[in-house]
């Protein structure tokens, strides 16, 4: 146990791409179930191999979305995730906030962990903006009572308080923006991992949710960032690591890492797009 | 999975105030998975306040926008047991006993609805709340857990007109009822256990979609709701009682009017045993598939 909050080692996580028609994937596994134990019972009476693994071409191919990355970051560290699309960020965010398991590898998380992968998960149309509070905060994580206690301090940060009784389908895509990151921003837990969640809403609101982040950092809490904007990465932490095709290829100090990373080419056209 | 309270930071290496107030310090261990996991119901309750929003939120919205509202939940299995009466009692004269044609049909009909709804609910569980499965973590039998919840509204709403129903036909149950509570039980773990199977299923396969109403429509004829279980010749009866329903259905008939209906133990002996395998089977497979819902949604 030491003074981390985050400490993944040697963390790989594989995809099976399907070269199989989707309508086929059923055909497929029904076959592969009857397959088995007729493979079986035709390799006891037979000792050649070779009868059975006959032309087939493969139907699946693995696909390496994070291979073997390892890092730790202590606590109140504020750390940003960046790197081209695919390059496995947004999978290592969803193994770390639990979503997906690791095909190979350990992550050690102290503390709870609040993981906002898209803002307002689990809005539902039909309700209010004040019910959707209460379902979405308990969606995250969040006790009712804890809901209850940051109401109005919610309520305050989004700035919809004359809507709040209003179904959530009437709301402009802006104040439903800021409904959920008012939600996800008074989460408590003591490490908080958010993908992408400034590409949406004004500059002004930005600005606002960069400062509340900061405020989160400074209150001594966990911050991992994934973002394709540099100035908000630069602006929000202090160290960054640099993902490419699955691995780490640079951990340092933010502008340092994001001047590494504008020297890169863009690989994309002929990288996977898996994660974004 | 694997929210283990591990241990707690001695006092003088917290790192800041703010971890001070908490009760302890979580330890999270993510590492791969293989094969069967365990149902860890103690963080399933952890998140029942979540469940509570999730079962509120589907009764608030299910009639949004609908004229006669929660009035469906009495007029599906009215009607049928209307349709069921003409043809039935008036037509084919099917035996029943003291038992009238329309008690006989309602009283089956009740458990048969929640079953129905309740299972086609639970089909889609997982494909209908892809941003649940897929951005965000708890543990995913949150979901079926509060739709069988809300399901079970219905079912109440319901079960009052088979009460009102039993007062003008002046039926008044024996001591058989108080088994009743069983019957809703078993009748919630065949829908519950069903469901599991088929939401887990159907993320990666969306026939299972398809499937659903045809093979409600199959099961309807496997179970003794329009006609007793009297008419299925006794040595096939046990057999026939692998079917769940069966003994749901003859099981709340009986607590209902038991004074003059008969209870075929042979049927329910191997329900109970059917509906337990199904549940168990259908929890721990879903538990299963639940460490690969993300990838294949």
């Amino acid at each position: 146990m030491g003074n981390f909050a985050i400490k993944a080692e040697n963390l790989s996580k594989s995809f099976r791409i399907s070269h199989l028609s989707q309508s086929l994937e059923l055909h497929d596994a029904l076959e592969r179930l009857i397959r088995t134990p007729a493979r079986l019972v035709t390799n006891l009476f037979s000792n050649s191999q070779s009868a059975t693994q006959v032309t087939r071409l493969p139907a699946y191919e693995t696909l390496w979305a994070l291979k073997e990355i390892a890092f730790e970051i202590k606590h109140g560290e504020v750390v940003g995730f960046i790197g081209h699309n695919g390059a496995g960020k947004s999978v290592a965010l969803k193994i770390l906030a639990n979503i997906m398991k690791p095909t190979k590898g350990l992550a050690q998380i102290y503390g709870r962990v609040g993981a906002i992968l898209e803002v307002g998960t689990g809005f539902h149309p039909e309700l209010t903006g004040r019910e959707n509070i209460y379902l979405n905060g308990a969606i995250l994580g969040m006790k009712n009572h804890e809901i209850k206690l940051k109401f109005e301090e919610i309520v305050d940060f989004s700035g919809v308080e004359r809507f709040l009784d209003m179904p959530v389908k009437r709301y402009s895509s802006g104040m439903r923006v800021r409904l959920a990151f008012a939600v996800a921003a008074h989460l408590e837990p003591e490490v908080l991992l958010f993908d992408e969640i400034l590409a949406v809403g004004d500059n002004a609101f930005e600005k606002k949710c960069i400062d509340k982040m900061k405020a989160l950092a400074k209150s001594g809490r966990t911050l991992i960032f994934v973002s394709h904007k540099m100035a908000s990465v630069e602006n929000l932490c202090t160290r960054a690591l640099l993902f490419q095709q699955g691995k780490i290829i640079m951990d340092g100090s933010c502008p340092d890492v994001i001047t590494h990373y504008s020297s890169l080419p863009n690989p994309n056209g002929k990288a996977n797009s898996k994660d974004e | 999975m694997n929210r283990i309270m591990k241990s707690t930071l001695p006092k003088k290496t917290k790192p800041s105030d703010l971890l001070v107030n908490q009760s302890g310090i979580h330890l999270t261990e993510i590492k791969p998975v293989k094969g069967w996991v365990p149902l860890q119901l103690a963080e399933l309750w952890q998140y029942r306040d979540l469940v509570y929003l999730l079962v509120w939120r589907d009764i608030k919205v299910r009639y949004k926008q609908t004229v006669v509202g929660s009035s469906w939940a009495i007029l599906q299995p009215l009607i049928t047991m209307i349709v069921f009466t003409l043809l039935f009692d008036k037509l084919v004269k099917i035996e029943t006993g003291e038992t009238p044609y329309p008690i006989f049909s309602y009283s089956a009909l009740v458990p048969w609805t929640f079953f129905t709804h309740a299972m086609t609910k639970l089909s889609t569980c997982l494909t209908g709340n892809y941003d649940l499965v897929t951005k965000v973590y708890f543990p995913k039998l949150v979901l079926p857990i509060s739709i069988i919840l809300a399901a079970l509204v219905d079912f109440i709403i319901s079960f009052i007109m088979l009460l009102i129903l039993m007062v003008i036909y002046g039926i008044t149950p024996g001591i058989s009822i108080i088994t009743l509570p069983l019957f809703v039980i078993m009748a919630v773990a065949t829908a519950f256990g069903i469901g599991l199977w088929l939401a887990a299923v159907n993320l990666q396969f969306r026939d299972i979609s398809n499937a659903v109403p045809f093979i409600i429509q199959i099961w309807m004829f496997i179970t003794p709701i329009a006609y007793p279980s009297s008419l299925i010749p006794e040595k096939w009866r046990a057999l026939y009682g692998l079917n769940p329903m069966a003994g749901v259905v003859e099981g709340f008939r009986w607590a209902l009017v038991g004074s003059s209906w008969e209870m075929p133990v042979s049927i329910l002996a191997t329900s109970l045993f059917a509906v337990a395998v199904l549940l168990m089977g259908g929890l721990f497979f879903y538990r299963r598939k639940e460490m690969t819902f993300a990838e294949v949604a």
